[in-house]
């Protein structure tokens, strides 16, 4: 294993695998707790580098995908393919999870208790202690590293639990919900130190029914529902399948280019700028021309559709 | 195996480094002993017919039983007696007087007496009494089985005596006649006679395999709670990315197990330094030896039913939710180690008898049984073999099934898992 710095400075996307082989592949995977169906046919896959939503309402099956992935649990059917090879015990070590219950031992100290799960997934004593110190130091959780964890605040212990998760240097990090509960100011040193682990190379695997969360961090989603994927791949590219439609305009003077029925199907004054959706098979370039020849623009923005959006149309098409 | 050396390292030393195994290391043997001496001591502080009265018709026939209670005391082969005669002359244990007032009045009036304290209780010996074969004695409590046959054996002995000497023998030859013939018991191990007595070997069985159960149904139900422990506290779920159950399982159960051997062996060391000196000065515990045969069969013994059993909570705690349904289920595993201590008087009458042979065999009861056979009489190697391969094997066996369900168990928050799915989980997983 290489002996990467923690916490990990940002470095070239790493190469080992062949660029062909995705980090993680599932191929039609099911999983059935009994009569109940947690994931029903699932095919997805996760590029190698980078942050990949895993989104969907509560009870979806996003957490039975995951367990499946770590390998906690055996797939009913299907395949599951990790740095290409099919997923096997020795992969575990290269894994970090997050669980979404978090789980410590609350009668223990932080920093023993880093080097105990640091030493599972592989790492000498010593390593785990020197790199347990240092991702400590980072939290600012070096006054606790002696206290049991029961003492600590449930931020605090989010932290540790983090750190036992990246602790090994894996290559594949799972975070099942890893904001919550924290502060907004550790909210923000979480999110560096993930978007600074992506830029290193790492894959990580973000499950969270927050949208903006998604919206800002993953470059590909897959969004489950019902056990299904039903919208999966890179995050731009959904969006412009999804299309833009929707203009947002600042202006002075005629808005008599609002009522052009052939180009705005309808629009919305917000009072400080105008909101207008194109009417079907309009050129948001026509209604620029035409509203720049009435009155005088500060502002014309072609604007994505969000996430929210889709997901809310996608979720209700699929449960129709 | 290196997971399973971390996750028995970690039990060892968060279990060792508390105060409550500190505590209870120290404090076990203090309570342990307490427990053992304070019931004696007990019994002695019993009240004891400090102050009897005998009431005879003749001055002398009173004088004669007198004599023969308080020699009895003192040349009683009784181990207690013994013991006791040696602290005190009987002379100051006990007053006897003699009373020659045989009226019904009289009788009221001793009663009385014991009522207030007086006296502690009167025999009432008159000659009528005598003549129906009916000896009264009137206490405040009713004579313990060893007053009243330290009172019989007296009473009999005087009646006896004077009976002969009413048939023309002198008391010298009545005594002879009534010489009581004393049954030595000797033990045959292997070749060589041993004078041990049977309560001592009934002590080292007794000492020795409750220490096993004990420490068995401490150690398992440590096991299970930790379990449920993980399972609540959700540390599982991590735990499970990181290790196989079967190595999570093994290695609780073997931390445990260190944990009860650390703690068996501090016992055993302050025992010794404790005990050694009151050995020494007591002949009768002097008998008590262990071989080595039996210091090894301890450990085998107490490891391997240590583990067996363990495992078997271990899966109870996989499957439960709760400490409450785990208690609910855990009869099913204390029932055998029961079942075993009721079988320990059948052994000790008859060791090699065919079915105790073959119970011993039980994996579930040998841990107990064979243990119990072995100290009492040597059995054959072969089957003492046979019974530690046997348990051998059955762990194994419980091992592969229990991580089986202990893997799908775990992950189980909501309910208790009941048979048929616990069958589906065996049948499914691959551990």
């Amino acid at each position: 294993m290489s002996t990467l710095q923690s916490p990990p400075a940002p470095k070239p996307v790493s190469t080992q695998h062949s660029a062909s082989a995705h980090t993680v592949e599932l191929q039609n995977v099911r999983k059935c707790y009994d009569e109940f169906v947690a994931v029903a046919d699932l095919t997805l896959s996760i590029k190698p580098g980078g942050i990949y939503g895993l989104l969907g309402p509560n009870g979806a099956g996003k957490t039975s995908t995951i367990r499946m992935i770590m390998g906690i649990t055996v797939p009913d059917a299907g395949q599951i393919t990790v740095f290409g090879e099919p997923l096997n015990r020795a992969h575990m070590d290269q894994f970090g999870y997050l669980p979404e219950e978090r789980g410590l031992y609350k009668k223990m100290k932080v920093l023993d208790h880093l080097v105990f799960l640091g030493q599972l997934k592989g790492l000498s004593a010593a390593e785990a202690l020197k790199r347990a110190s240092a991702w400590c130091e980072k939290f600012e959780l070096s006054a606790w590293t002696s206290k049991k964890i029961e003492e600590l605040s449930k931020g605090m212990q989010q932290k540790v639990q983090f750190i036992a998760a990246v602790l090994h240097d894996p290559k594949l990090i799972i975070m099942d919900e890893p904001f919550t509960g924290l502060d907004p100011a550790n909210a923000v040193v979480l999110k560096d130190v993930l978007l600074e682990m992506a830029k290193a190379g790492k894959t990580i695997l973000l499950s969270t029914h927050r949208m903006d969360q998604v919206e800002r961090l993953c470059q590909s989603i897959c969004l489950i529902n019902h056990g299904h994927a039903v919208l999966e791949g890179d995050l731009s590219q959904i969006k412009a399948r999804y299309g833009r439609h929707n203009v947002q305009i600042k202006y002075d003077g005629d808005p008599s280019f609002l009522e052009e029925k052939s180009l705005v199907q309808s629009f919305n004054d917000y009072g400080n700028y105008v909101e207008a959706r194109l009417a079907p098979g309009a050129d948001s370039q026509d209604l620029l021309r035409l509203a720049s020849s009435k009155a005088r623009l500060h502002k014309f923005e072609v604007m994505e559709p969000s996430l929210e959006e889709i997901f809310i149309d996608v979720v209700g098409k699929s449960n129709a | 195996m290196r997971n399973t050396w971390v996750v028995l390292k970690r039990e060892y030393l968060e279990r060792v480094r508390t105060r409550t195994f500190l505590v209870l290391t120290l404090l076990a043997p203090a309570i342990m002993t307490a427990l053992m001496i304070l019931p004696a001591k007990l019994t002695t502080m019993g009240e004891k017919p400090n102050y009897i009265v005998i009431v005879a018709s003749t001055q002398s026939f009173g004088e004669l039983l007198r004599q023969q209670l308080l020699s009895e005391l003192t040349v009683s082969d009784d181990d207690e007696s013994e013991e006791a005669a040696t602290k005190q002359k009987p002379e100051d244990q006990y007053t006897i007087v003699i009373d020659t007032t045989t009226t019904e009045s009289e009788r009221a009036s001793l009663r009385d007496k014991i009522d207030t304290h007086t006296i502690d209780g009167f025999i009432w010996l008159t000659d009528d009494a005598l003549a129906g074969h009916k000896v009264t004695w009137t206490g405040r409590e009713v004579a313990g089985s060893r007053e009243k046959a330290w009172l019989g054996d007296a009473v009999n002995h005087i009646v006896q005596r004077q009976e002969l000497s009413k048939q023309g023998l002198n008391s010298s030859q009545a005594d002879a006649l009534l010489k009581p013939v004393k049954v030595e018991s000797v033990r045959i191990d292997h070749g060589r006679e041993t004078k041990n007595s049977g309560s001592s070997r009934f002590l080292e069985i007794t000492v020795m395999v409750m220490l096993i159960y004990v420490a068995v149904l401490l150690y398992g139900i440590s096991v299970m709670r930790s379990v449920l422990e993980e399972k609540t506290s959700r540390i599982m779920e991590v735990l499970l990315s990181s290790a196989s159950p079967t190595e999570l399982m093994t290695g609780k159960i073997l931390g445990v197990g260190a944990v009860g051997l650390t703690q068996i062996v501090v016992w055993t060391v302050m025992g010794g330094v404790i005990a050694l000196p009151s050995l020494a000065a007591q002949p009768n515990f002097g008998d008590l030896q262990l071989s080595p045969l039996m210091m090894v069969s301890f450990v085998l013994y107490f490891l391997l039913g240590y583990l067996l059993y363990s495992t078997m909570y271990a899966t109870i705690g996989a499957i439960t939710t709760t400490e409450q349904e785990g208690q609910q289920l855990q009869f099913l595993i204390v029932m055998p180690l029961v079942l075993s201590v009721f079988m320990l008087m059948p052994v000790i009458r008859t060791p090699d008898s065919a079915t105790m042979v073959w119970l011993s065999m039980v994996p579930f009861f040998a841990p107990i049984v064979m243990y119990a056979r072995i100290v009492i009489q040597t059995p054959p190697l072969w089957q003492i073999g046979l019974s530690l391969l046997l348990m051998v094997g059955t762990i194994a066996g419980l091992v592969v099934l229990c991580a089986r369900i202990y893997r799908v168990g775990v992950l189980i928050y909501g309910k208790r898992a009941n048979l048929p799915e616990i069958m589906k989980w065996l049948k499914y997983a691959k551990a």
